[in-house]
């Protein structure tokens, strides 16, 4: 990806339809604007794949952080229930509207942390009483 | 009620008292024997009232006593209720006007099982790691720790070579898991047949998965970076990598454009080569034709011109022998049909 200048004006984007009529749709490499904005923020969910994206220079592009900020729709119904990882996703764009996080994150060490804690977490969290 | 008594008693006193003053003076009177009787009788029934009364009081004391433990029950449950209540009110569970959505029982048993898999890993995932994590704390991470910088670059030349990054995070972990495999394969050649094979039985590590379809498997909370890399958007940035614009552009769709294309070019030569075809048919038919008329007239001409001289026969072979020279060669046979004409015309 490239880190120039975004063509994402999200301001003016309503969130896309859920999946029901999205034949007249436009395609974006034959997938709908649901179907990549859900997969973008089921990704966001992985640490690794944001300190990417900060290491990029991505998170700190104006145009990005209004993306991430329209990409909020997804916490409220209908869109909430396509979330396969609903707790991570909805987590990491929460903590992404914060500055601090999205320069915090371009340390390694911080997405380590974070993955060490996430899969600590994921494994832990049934086995408390 | 004691007075009742006393009265009964004084009575019964005084009849008793008669009673006996009579007796005394030795002069008995039937009618003070009657009220001594009557007085006794009297002071049984008030006896017999006193007990009724008796019974009733406890009666009452009784009911008291119950009343008066439901009053101290009544004061407790009052009690705790409002301590309940004040509890009740000190917790601040969601904040108030906080969303609150709608949904079905289906609605979120649907989303339940969806998730389920992706929020707890598999027993067989979940033991390895725990019994990874007692050995080596971060084992789970190891299949992804590698250089979080470049794991997610799509370009062809970062996919090809797997860069040992700046980050040194990984080495441990995978280290670890070298050694393992290592140990496995080096084990032979540096015990060869010294220590007999225990009773415990160990498969081949090229056996393992078929056993286990859950050895290499692993958990993470979150798509994994190679699902990352095989979805909708590395496809577009594929896409944009090759100079196309994605906006409009579905590689199902051109693909199938292009094989409606290929096969309508297909199409159209098959027909061009039909239609050939059948011009070159017809045209061999007209010959044909011709040839079959040219030969029809010609015999007709022989015998329109009957039992002729030598020439007319000669020309008539000779004009066979054209006829059938000029069916051989077929472009010919327009020629040699003009020669015939012009033979006719000059006799």
């Amino acid at each position: 990806m490239d880190s120039g200048p975004m063509s994402v004006d999200s301001s003016t984007l309503d969130p896309p339809a859920p999946p029901k009529n999205t034949t007249d749709e436009p395609k974006y490499g034959g997938h709908s604007r649901f179907e990549l904005e859900l997969e973008f923020v089921q990704s966001l969910a992985n640490p690794l794949y944001l300190n990417y994206l900060a290491s990029r220079k991505f998170l700190t592009n104006p145009a990005f952080v209004a993306y991430l900020d329209y990409l909020q729709y997804w916490t409220r119904p209908p869109y909430l229930k396509y979330l396969t990882h609903p707790t991570a996703s909805l987590k990491m764009l929460q903590l992404l509207q914060k500055e601090k996080f999205r320069q915090d994150i371009m340390s390694p060490d911080l997405a380590q942390a974070m993955m060490v804690e996430g899969v600590k977490a994921a494994v832990e969290w049934h086995r408390e009483p | 009620m004691e007075k009742d008594l006393d009265g009964r008693f004084e009575r019964l006193e005084k009849a008793l008292n008669n009673m006996i003053d009579s007796v005394v003076k030795n002069n008995p009177s039937e009618q003070l024997a009657e009220e001594l009787v009557a007085a006794q009788d009297d002071v049984m029934a008030g006896l017999k009232l006193l007990e009724t009364h008796q019974n009733n009081y406890a009666r009452i004391q009784q009911l008291r006593r119950e009343v008066s433990r439901y009053d101290d029950q009544i004061k407790d449950i009052i009690n705790s209720l409002w301590q309940m209540r004040k509890e009740l009110v000190a917790v601040t569970a969601t904040p108030p006007g906080g969303s609150k959505y709608q949904f079905t029982t289906e609605e979120l048993l649907t989303f339940a099982r969806q998730i389920s898999r992706k929020t707890l890993p598999l027993p067989g995932v979940l033991n390895s790691y725990l019994d990874a994590n007692t050995a080596r704390p971060a084992e789970p991470e190891s299949q992804t720790a590698q250089t979080p910088n470049t794991s997610f670059n799509f370009g062809l030349s970062n996919a090809s070579i797997g860069t040992p990054g700046p980050m040194s995070a990984s080495t441990p972990n995978t280290a670890a898991n070298d050694t393992t495999t290592q140990q496995t394969s080096q084990l032979p050649p540096s015990q060869p047949y010294t220590k007999p094979p225990t009773t415990e039985e160990k498969l081949p590590a090229h056996l393992k998965p078929a056993v286990n379809p859950l050895l290499e498997a692993s958990f993470q909370p979150w798509p994994t970076a190679e699902q990352i890399r095989s979805g909708a958007l590395a496809d577009i940035q594929r896409l944009v990598d090759k100079g196309i614009d994605p906006k409009n552009y579905d590689p199902a769709e051109e693909e199938r454009k292009r094989v409606a294309e290929e096969q309508a070019k297909k199409e159209a030569e098959e027909q061009a080569r039909r239609e050939r075809e059948e011009a070159e048919r017809r045209m061999r038919e007209e010959r044909e034709r011709m040839a079959r008329e040219r030969e029809r007239a010609r015999q007709m001409e022989a015998v329109a011109s009957g039992a002729g001289g030598r020439g007319a026969e000669r020309r008539d072979s000779v004009a066979v022998g054209m006829g059938r020279a000029a069916n051989k060669p077929k472009q010919f046979t327009f020629l040699g049909a003009d020669d015939d004409d012009e033979d006719d015309e000059d006799d």
